[in-house]
């Protein structure tokens, strides 16, 4: 018996040291996560400095709706956002979009002008209270985001939810929509391409662009304005780094360019000298569509590897201009033209400055942990779930808050929406997905810090690049889209925009 | 009828008839999700309770027959292969390429113990979870969705159905798991655990015996990877990741590491806590450490785990020291070999 219960110690030991030893580094992860993207976004000015001054005499493009509350059966709305993760230090900004749009389309209130994340209190449509039933923590994980779909749509018995915010959440959001019909989706920032173009989920609607639109125009400029007649790519090794350089590729490609390199590395790498390395010198500029916490050590690699960096010889993604974020980059990158998403916050329009004073700025006074909110107006995140907020509110509008028989009329009504949005107008195509104005912007020094003008407006860009992208084409990858030159729709129609310095 | 098994019956009783008692996100979200982890976790308390073996490459093993399952069933729509074959061959062959991985792993690992036998398995696991992750034909970081489900046991049409399904197949994994334990080879198996050096003297082939015994639990494990896709419609490399892999290792710690019943045990009490602890402000997503603090706990108190404790208050001592118990099944039950 002695010998037995010897011999049976040892696996239990074993399992106890793994297990000791494991969650110790998972606990640590934890809070190297969220340490790391505190001091990260901490550490960045809290206002950038794109941001025009107060537009106080411009007239209200859209006006606030009175308070609303309602006493007949509740519409109850889940929130999908990324509390964790590569985009956790962007939760509040998500929610500031969200809780804006309810508060100034159906008359809700912020629980706290100073956290986003406490949600709001009324609002109606109707008759109908907008009731929000929980607000989903999700960290850019598929597995993680359907996991908390589930406990909103289905423990919490949401009608309706409105996210996730990063790519491969959404493909995973849209096909769980298509199995829950009677239940309605808007999306929340997420840029995937897949999720309308491919998966097409009828319930599934999405206001803002995918990664590839956010980049439509830039390949116009390489081209013809930089004089770029070869180009590598680098880009991270996901759907939305395939989705975000397939833009650049596809438009640059059809002006007559030729991309001779394309360099994937993993998300979440932390070195990136290998990767740098395998950049070619032979080449008139580099795109790079590295996202959040790898942008920065990729630029320090590339230094390494190739010595200083000329910012005309490099063009960035959305990622080289988020509000909490670009700050970091340094004057390094001063001078290079970078896409947007459909976002121009220095836009000189009376809407687009309406947008982040009057709007944001009137319904928050901080978003943690950037500081103020109303510069953070134009960031991807809280643009997007703005309008995708928005857009549900429409549409619930036309039918008057009733969401019987299975969310059908409602679902139609969405897709029939059109959005007299802050930085123009957007509809929605039959995949019920975004067509809209794009921006393309410049990084540049003010007052020896960087910041951002918008150069270029891009209208009507639609999700297939004028056939390069369908149902029946493969999904944006490694080797897709190959690279031919083509007529694209706005090629050569990029229009001159006005803005504020 | 002893008071073991009449708790026993309860719960199969309260299992069998949850749809009629539990609201449908109970039923078709929890529990279901508590069966399929604990078929895995079973896998894993088979090869420690019989085989001596802790190991951590179920997860890997499980994922590998969920991302079969995905290249070979989709449709067009998603990352991988999108093979589109019809589900029973798709089942078949995702079994089967998990099962020979598992064949492979484990005779790599078959001359390795304690520790080290847990570090190997480690690497499979990470291996697997890697190779998802950076083979982008084959998945890629952001998974493979809309992974079908065959009709009859479809969520939107049969709410219930999957849960019912998945128990069937966890009460057949339980009791094929006994089986197995009592044939000679797992007699043989036991032997090994106890005393590998006899029982290489007496002529058993010891590392012939751990190959197969792990690519059993194997198999076991493909089972519950093949109800997870089901379940979740998707699969990513993060769902086999490090994270996931030490949860099912705190399951089977939780649950007790030496009784097969502990793996549904620790399965429930873990998605339970992972469900309702964010919605405790002060613990919201600090998921990880409370669960650490209940493993600890689990550990310093009963490390035989949850069964552990509830053999402790009914008999006033652990299960594992009653070895002349008449009932006892499994490991303490038989006396060493030789």
């Amino acid at each position: 018996m002695a010998a037995l219960r010897g011999t049976r110690r040892t696996p239990v030991a074993a399992a106890v040291v793994a297990g000791i030893v494991a969650l110790a580094v998972a606990a640590c992860g934890e809070s190297d996560n969220s340490g790391g993207s505190k001091s990260t976004t901490s550490a960045a000015p809290a206002n950038t400095s794109t941001q025009a001054p107060a537009a106080a005499e411009a007239p209200a493009p859209q006006k606030a709706v009175a308070p609303r509350t309602g006493t007949g059966t509740p519409i109850k709305v889940g929130v999908l956002s990324d509390c964790q993760g590569a985009f956790g230090s962007f939760d509040n900004q998500d929610l500031a979009g969200v809780v804006s749009a309810m508060s100034q389309f159906a008359g809700a209130k912020p629980k706290n002008p100073n956290k986003p994340r406490d949600g709001w209190t009324g609002g109606a449509i109707g008759n109908h209270p907008l009731k929000l039933v929980g607000i989903g923590c999700s960290d850019d994980r598929a597995d993680t985001a359907i996991r908390e779909t589930r406990r909103l749509m289905e423990q919490l018995d949401a009608d309706v939810m409105i996210g996730p915010l990063s790519g491969d959440e959404s493909i995973a959001v849209a096909n769980y929509a298509k199995q829950h019909p009677d239940k309605t989706f808007v999306d929340g920032s997420a840029g995937a391409q897949d999720t309308t173009l491919k998966v097409q989920a009828p319930n599934f609607f999405r206001f803002n662009g995918d990664g590839a639109q956010w980049n439509s125009g830039l390949g116009d400029i390489a081209y013809n304005k930089l004089g770029w007649r070869k180009a590598a790519v680098i880009s991270d090794d996901y759907s939305f780094g395939w989705t975000s350089a397939a833009g650049f590729i596809a438009d640059f490609c059809a002006a007559g360019g030729q991309v001779t390199k394309r360099v994937f590395p993993p998300l979440n790498t932390t070195d990136y000298s290998s990767y740098a390395q395998q950049l070619p010198a032979d080449v008139d500029g580099t795109f790079v569509a590295v996202g959040g916490a790898g942008l920065i050590p990729f630029l320090k690699a590339y230094e390494q590897a190739k010595g200083p960096i000329d910012a005309k010889k490099f063009m960035g993604n959305l990622f080289w201009g988020t509000p909490g974020q670009f700050e970091q980059l340094g004057p390094r990158v001063a001078g290079a033209y970078i896409g947007s998403a459909g976002t121009a916050g220095d836009l000189a329009t009376p809407a687009a400055q309406d947008y982040a004073n009057n709007i944001i700025g009137k319904w928050f006074k901080k978003i943690p942990p950037g500081g103020a909110a109303a510069p953070q107006a134009p960031s991807t995140f809280t643009y997007g779930y703005y309008v995708n907020t928005w857009g549900l509110i429409k549409g619930l509008e036309a039918v008057k808050g009733d969401i019987s028989g299975g969310q059908k009329k409602l679902q139609q009504a969405i897709g029939k929406v059109v959005l007299p949005a802050p930085y123009g107008e957007i509809k929605l195509d039959e995949n019920r997905h975004a067509v809209f104005t794009n921006y393309d912007q410049q990084l540049y020094l003010k007052n020896n810090k960087l910041a951002v003008k918008t150069v270029a407006a891009i209208p009507n860009v639609d999700q297939t690049f004028g056939g390069t992208f369908s149902k029946s084409t493969p999904a944006p990858g490694r080797k897709f889209p190959g690279c031919e030159k083509r007529s694209l729709p706005w090629l050569g129609k990029a229009q001159a925009v006005k803005v504020d310095q | 009828m002893t008071l073991d098994r009449s708790v026993g019956l309860v719960f199969v009783v309260v299992a069998v008839l949850a749809p009629l008692i539990f609201s449908d996100y109970w039923v078709a979200t929890l529990l279901t999700q508590a069966l399929f982890l604990g078929i895995v976790a079973a896998s894993l308390i088979f090869l420690s309770a019989y085989g001596g073996m802790v190991s951590l490459a179920q997860v890997g093993i499980y994922g590998i027959a969920g991302f079969a399952l995905g290249n070979l069933t989709t449709n067009g729509n998603t990352k991988g292969l999108n093979l589109g074959w019809a589900e029973a061959p798709g089942v078949l062959v995702a079994l089967l390429i998990a099962v020979l991985v598992a064949l492979l792993f484990g005779a790599l690992a078959n001359r390795s113990y304690g520790i080290y036998f847990l570090m190997i398995t480690l690497v499979f696991s990470v291996i697997a979870n890697l190779f998802f992750g950076q083979v982008t034909s084959v998945s890629g970081f952001g998974g493979i969705s809309g992974i079908p489900i065959p009709d009859f046991i479809s969520r939107t049409a049969h709410p219930d159905r999957l849960y019912l399904a998945t128990l069937a197949i966890a009460g057949l994994v339980y009791l094929a798991l006994r089986y197995v334990a009592r044939t000679p080879f797992g007699l043989t198996l036991q032997g090994i655990r106890d005393d590998p050096v006899r029982m290489s003297s007496l002529g058993y082939k010891v590392a012939l015996h751990r190959t197969l015994a792990f690519t059993f639990a194997g198999f076991i494990a493909a089972v519950g990877g093949i109800l997870f896709v089901w379940w979740n419609a998707q699969i990513a490399p993060s769902t086999i990741g490090l994270g996931a892999t030490i949860d099912v290792l705190v399951i089977a710690v939780i649950g007790g590491l030496f009784q097969l019943e502990g793996a549904w045990l620790g399965a429930l009490v873990f998605v339970l806590l992972n469900n309702y602890a964010q919605d405790v402000s002060f613990i919201g997503d600090r998921f990880h450490t409370l669960i650490g603090l209940v493993f600890l706990v689990i550990v310093l108190v009963s490390p035989s785990g949850l069964m552990g404790l509830w053999q402790r208050a009914v008999a006033g001592r652990p299960r594992a020291e009653r070895a002349d118990s008449a009932e006892a099944a499994g490991p303490a039950g038989l006396k060493p070999a030789g």
